[in-house]
């Protein structure tokens, strides 16, 4: 449901620029040739060749009267999906994507362009190209794999763009500051997409647990993903042949990470799992649920402060403390619900636990949901959010304000990720200060909050 | 309570698949070695991944020991980013003078990345060195060195910035401004909020600089001023003609408590554009002060749909009673979504006052109100209302009864079954009888124990009209339990005709197998054809359950079957005999099978039988049992899959039938 309708009384939305595809042309430039050429044709400064949105009356801001004009990088299979999402949003055009990936590239294209019947989705393989070209575009779904979350979020908002970036959306502490930072600086609107926090049976679970009406909540339970392993692959897959640029730029999938030997298994989702790549069984679903957690607790501005070792393969059962006391423990099994992505709280009145899948929550009492119409619908009155994640992100987009999963929940949540990976890579507990953003007492742990970027791919 | 959806099992198929490569492989430790052992890797002719490796487990517990190796590895075009990745994180500051040292030596991207460690290790003493590199003719680096000065945070490296801009080449200015901001927010940090301002002041007057930047510097230079100063220019910027940077003070002023910069939005809402009045509206909403109510009330009540749409989402932000009057105005409001928008912000308002609004609507003389009220009522789940609905489901409005008695049943509770069955018996049209049914249905529903309701219901059959006894009977075959079952009974042999029609069916829904026996003798003995076929049917719904034992249903299914004319019955009869998993059911199946109206759904009920069976745990022994019915089923049907399937069972069962 949208908060805003266009206005009749308006300006017409204009029609996005056809552009050609630009993924030839960008393979026969240099970079620097290209950049110099995005520069003086107005992609970074000067007088722009391509109808900006300067000229379309956004000028970096959608008002709410205007079309948001979107393009999208790295779409797989995932971003497939949020983008059928996002594409029947009657005030969204998107116009141009840009892939690494040539297969994957013109899959977005068929699919766009079958959606508008025409021939005008563009098509790009290098991101700064894409980004400093496409001045037209207001908003970025960006839906990479785990390595590029952060880094292309930033250099997005940086180029002037909102983003909704899939999760886990960094892989160090440190990205996730970049992320914060970058966002408030350039005043971008940015939505990670942990969807649960816009679902009617999450938002009740989460808003009851706030209420006080299961009394003080002191334990909540978060899942992680039940098939792989907090520690990581550190083995190299096989080396094979580069493929040509134009088909998949393995420099540019690496982007930051260190370099290793091209495998197609990596690009085709084997990146999983590999500590250069993916955050564990841990970031898979906590970059979700542990947002959720956090979010009934009330404390999406910080991080536990006790971090307990366990010694078994994933995690499962790992006790974290927040400074108030209030218990977050990791769970990978259906102890607690069945479903994916399952959350639970514990007070001394009560509980509340959902997963996906669920019908409506499971509660203590049925008396506890009998009222989940009005708790969800007081929600939505009182923040004026939608129960659609990318509708959320939308209206943000025009209304400046921050959408749920903002850039300080993002980075608080998977501060929380990072803090339980170390302390199950490092097999020890840990102390955290979510004020100085450190470890107290390890200098390992301390080191492990960020990772040097693989130029020229750093912030 | 749970509905596993297909969505759910897609994605977790979809991603256990993905995950099998890292399944198959077992994880490894973070640290396998000791530093020493780490550097004598990287001083040997290891291979790239083993060098690799010990530079990662370096950048974890490396210490002074490691830097010589690994400064050696710096210009190396194959180590130069992991000898970096160990550097980068090691707190020795020896790690920072092989990182300045290299500065003087290397060129492209392996010096664009000592400048990034630089920046991020915000090394105070490569300033020098990194302001000269910000004239470097390689675009990357002269880039990198303005992040990186940025990052350094001081006054020394934020002037070298602010001079290098107005100089820049077009393709670095945005890593100018991009370390400008950097400085500036250290500087503000530091307290050293004029110098921030001036930063923030040369970035947002530049015309030519990308709107990203105009509105971050603008937005900064807000919160960076104080008192006068800041409104002054979150004014300026809200009535600015560039619509970014009016976003951007709107932004600003969401982190900007006070009465002060409230009363400044208000007063810029009235002399903005409709897509400013939006913007500003939001944002008064988001602040969430009290003091916008007269802003937000007057925005709210005329000028264009989006703006008071705007508005009037914006009041129950406020979380303040006192915007309850002018939600409440605005409930009557000609335009639809208006209406509907400001009943979803009163429903919301919390307050002692508001349900009192509320309970005053409801005992309006106008019908339309009223309806507002009990809706209201529902969403705030006003239980004190209670008494009023209960009332209003007495008074003149059809509609308003209806609607009443629905509210009873959702918030009522068994305490007030007597006060609902009052009701029912005053309905006298059918739409007041049925809402009045479910009201008494729903609270009899949340008894702990229902059947401890059977008594006031059953009480009130005597007194009861015969559309209303039918209400009661249909109540008490919701509740079942044996006194219920027992009333039902009794009516069946009711002289009104109204009143048997409505046990017989009372008796045809039950939910146990209870009824069955009563049911069997009515389809036996009752004169109505319409009746009777109502038991046989409702007879063998109750033989369909999967939860009675096998031997109950297959006694039930040999009971029905000789009464059964219809072909539709039959196939009711083959479908229960389908799901019973014994072999018993098989002799009642069969000569179904000659029928050729039934034979299809009779193959269908041998494949049934038959594979539950050989899926059990006693398949073997069964299986000899099988293969006539089967082979039978098979020939039988016309269906080509069915048969298919009939056939592979056979030759399940005889290769079974066989081993065995």
């Amino acid at each position: 449901m949208s908060t805003h309708h266009v206005l009749t009384g308006g300006r017409t939305p204009a029609a996005p620029a056809s552009l050609p595809s630009h993924a030839a042309a960008s393979d026969s430039l240099t970079r620097r040739q290209f950049l110099r050429r995005a520069a003086l044709t107005g992609g970074l400064f000067a007088a722009p060749l391509i109808v900006p949105a300067s000229v379309l009356g956004r000028n970096g801001a959608v008002p709410p009267s205007e079309k948001i004009i979107l393009g999208g990088i790295g779409i797989g299979g995932r971003g497939t999906g949020v983008l059928n999402w996002m594409l029947p949003e009657r005030d969204v055009q998107f116009v141009a994507v840009c892939d690494p990936q040539k297969q994957r590239r013109e899959a977005v294209k068929r699919l766009v362009d079958n959606r508008y019947g025409n021939t005008d989705c563009a098509m790009y393989s290098d991101t700064r190209e894409f980004l400093a070209t496409r001045t037209d575009i207001d908003a970025i779904l960006s839906t990479t794999g785990d390595r590029w979350h952060a880094l292309m979020a930033i250099l997005a908002m940086r180029a002037g763009k909102d983003v909704y970036s899939e999760k886990p959306s960094s892989m160090t502490m440190a990205e996730g500051q970049a992320v914060v930072e970058t966002a408030r600086r350039y005043g971008r609107v940015y939505q990670t997409g942990t969807q649960r926090l816009s679902e009617a049976n999450f938002v009740f679970a989460i808003e009851l647990a706030k209420s006080g009406r299961l009394g003080q909540v002191h334990t909540a339970y978060a899942h992680i993903a039940p098939w792989d392993a907090a520690a990581m692959r550190h083995d190299w897959l096989p080396g094979q042949p580069e493929p040509p640029k134009s088909e998949c730029d393995w420099d540019q999938w690496l982007g930051p990470c260190p370099w290793r030997p091209y495998n197609p298994t990596y690009t085709r989702g084997g990146w999983r799992g590999h500590y250069d790549f993916h955050t564990s069984c841990i970031g898979e679903w906590g970059a979700h649920t542990f947002a959720q957690a956090q979010a009934g607790l009330d404390l999406l501005d910080t991080s536990p402060v006790e971090y307990e070792y366990i010694d078994n393969p994933t995690g499962d059962g790992m006790v974290t403390r927040f400074a108030n006391g209030t218990k977050m423990v990791l769970s990978r099994g259906d102890k607690y619900w069945r479903g994916s992505c399952g959350m639970r709280f514990d007070g001394p009145d009560g509980w509340v636990a959902v997963a996906d899948g669920y019908s409506r929550p499971e509660v203590s009492s049925p008396a506890l949901l009998e009222d989940f119409n009005k708790v969800v619908n007081d929600y939505i009155a009182r923040t004026q959010r939608p129960m659609s994640h990318v509708r959320d992100f939308f209206n943000c987009v025009k209304s400046r304000q921050n959408p749920v999963a903002d850039p300080v929940v993002m980075h608080r949540s998977m501060s929380t990720v990072h803090a339980a990976n170390i302390c199950m890579w490092l097999k020890r507990n840990m102390k955290f200060d979510p004020a100085k953003e450190e470890f107290a007492g390890d200098v390992e742990a301390n080191r492990l909050r960020s990772r040097a970027m693989r130029e020229p791919w750093i912030i | 309570m749970k509905n596993r959806t297909l969505h759910t099992v897609v994605a977790l198929a979809l991603l256990a698949a993905a995950s099998l490569p890292s399944l198959a492989q077992d994880p490894t430790p973070l640290l396998t070695r000791s530093q020493d052992q780490l550097i004598a890797v990287l001083k040997s002719d290891a291979s790239q991944k083993d060098k690799s490796d010990a530079c990662r487990e370096l950048a974890v517990i490396g210490t002074q020991a490691a830097v010589p190796a690994l400064a050696a590895l710096l210009p190396d075009p194959q180590y130069h980013h992991m000898a970096r990745y160990a550097l980068e994180t090691m707190p020795d500051a020896a790690a920072g003078e092989a990182l300045r040292a290299a500065l003087g030596t290397l060129k492209g991207r392996p010096l664009v990345g000592v400048i990034g460690s630089l920046g991020v290790r915000r090394d105070t003493q490569a300033t020098a060195a990194l302001t000269k590199l910000l004239q470097a003719d390689d675009d990357l680096v002269a880039q990198a060195a303005a992040r990186a000065l940025g990052q350094l945070g001081s006054t020394e490296a934020a002037q070298a910035l602010q001079a290098a801009l107005p100089k820049a080449k077009p393709e670095n200015q945005l890593a100018l401004c991009e370390g400008l901001f950097r400085s500036a927010e250290a500087l503000a940090g530091a307290a050293q909020r004029p110098a921030a301002i001036a930063i923030y002041d040369q970035l947002r007057s530049n015309a030519a600089l990308p709107h990203q930047v105009r509105a971050g510097a603008t937005r900064g230079a807000i919160l960076a001023r104080t008192a006068k100063n800041r409104l002054n220019l979150l004014g300026q910027s809200i009535r600015s003609d560039d619509y970014i940077l009016t976003a951007a003070a709107a932004q600003a002023a969401l982190q900007l408590p006070g009465r002060n910069v409230t009363k400044l939005l208000a007063a810029e809402l009235v002399l903005a554009n409709a897509d400013k009045q939006i913007l500003l509206l939001d944002t008064l909403g988001q602040r969430g002060d009290p003091a916008a109510l007269p802003a937000l009330t007057a925005a709210a009540q005329t000028g264009a749909k989006p703006v008071r749409l705007a508005a009037v989402r914006a009041l129950p932000q406020l979380r303040d009673a006192a915007a309850a009057p002018a939600l409440l105005e605005l409930l009557g409001d000609a335009d639809r979504d208006i209406s509907r928008a400001a009943q979803e912000g009163f429903a919301s308002l919390a307050g002692p006052d508001v349900d009192a609004s509320v309970l005053r609507l409801l005992n309006s003389d106008r019908s339309g109100q009223q309806l507002t009220a009990i809706d209201l009522i529902g969403r705030r789940r006003m239980t004190d209302a209670l008494p009023g609905l209960l009332a209003a489901a007495s008074g003149p409005n059809a509609q308003v009864r209806v609607a009443s008695l629905r509210r009873l049943g959702e918030l009522g509770s068994p305490a007030d079954l007597s006060a609902l069955l009052d009701l029912l018996l005053k309905a006298n049209t059918d739409a007041d009888v049925e809402a009045a049914e479910q009201a008494v249905g729903a609270v009899c529903a949340k008894a702990p124990e229902p059947e401890a309701c059977v008594a006031q219901v059953t009480s009130r059959l005597a007194q009861a009209a015969p559309s209303q006894k039918g209400a009661l009977l249909r109540v008490l075959a919701a509740v079942g339990g044996p006194a219920s079952l027992k009333a039902v009974r009794a009516a069946v042999s009711d002289t009104n005709v109204e009143v048997r029609g409505a046990a017989i069916r009372a008796l045809g829904a039950w939910k146990t197998a209870d009824a069955a026996p009563d049911l069997l003798q009515l389809a036996q003995t009752t004169s109505d054809p319409t009746d009777q076929m109502l038991c046989r049917r409702s007879y063998l719904r109750l033989a369909a359950n999967t939860d009675l034992p096998v031997d109950q249903r297959l006694t039930m299914c040999r009971q029905v079957a000789g009464l059964l004319q219809q072909g539709d019955e039959k196939k009711l009869l083959l479908a229960a005999l389908g799901s019973i998993q014994s072999p018993e059911a098989l002799p009642l199946i069969t000569p179904y099978l000659e029928d050729a109206a039934t034979k299809d759904e009779a193959s269908a009920a041998v494949v049934g039988v038959a594979d539950g069976l050989l899926r059990g745990q006693r398949g073997a022994q069964y299986a000899s049992r099988l293969l006539e019915p089967l082979q039978k089923a098979a020939q039988a049907t016309g269906n080509t899959d069915l048969a298919g399937r009939a056939k592979a069972l056979l030759e399940q069962a005889t290769n079974r039938a066989r081993a065995r």
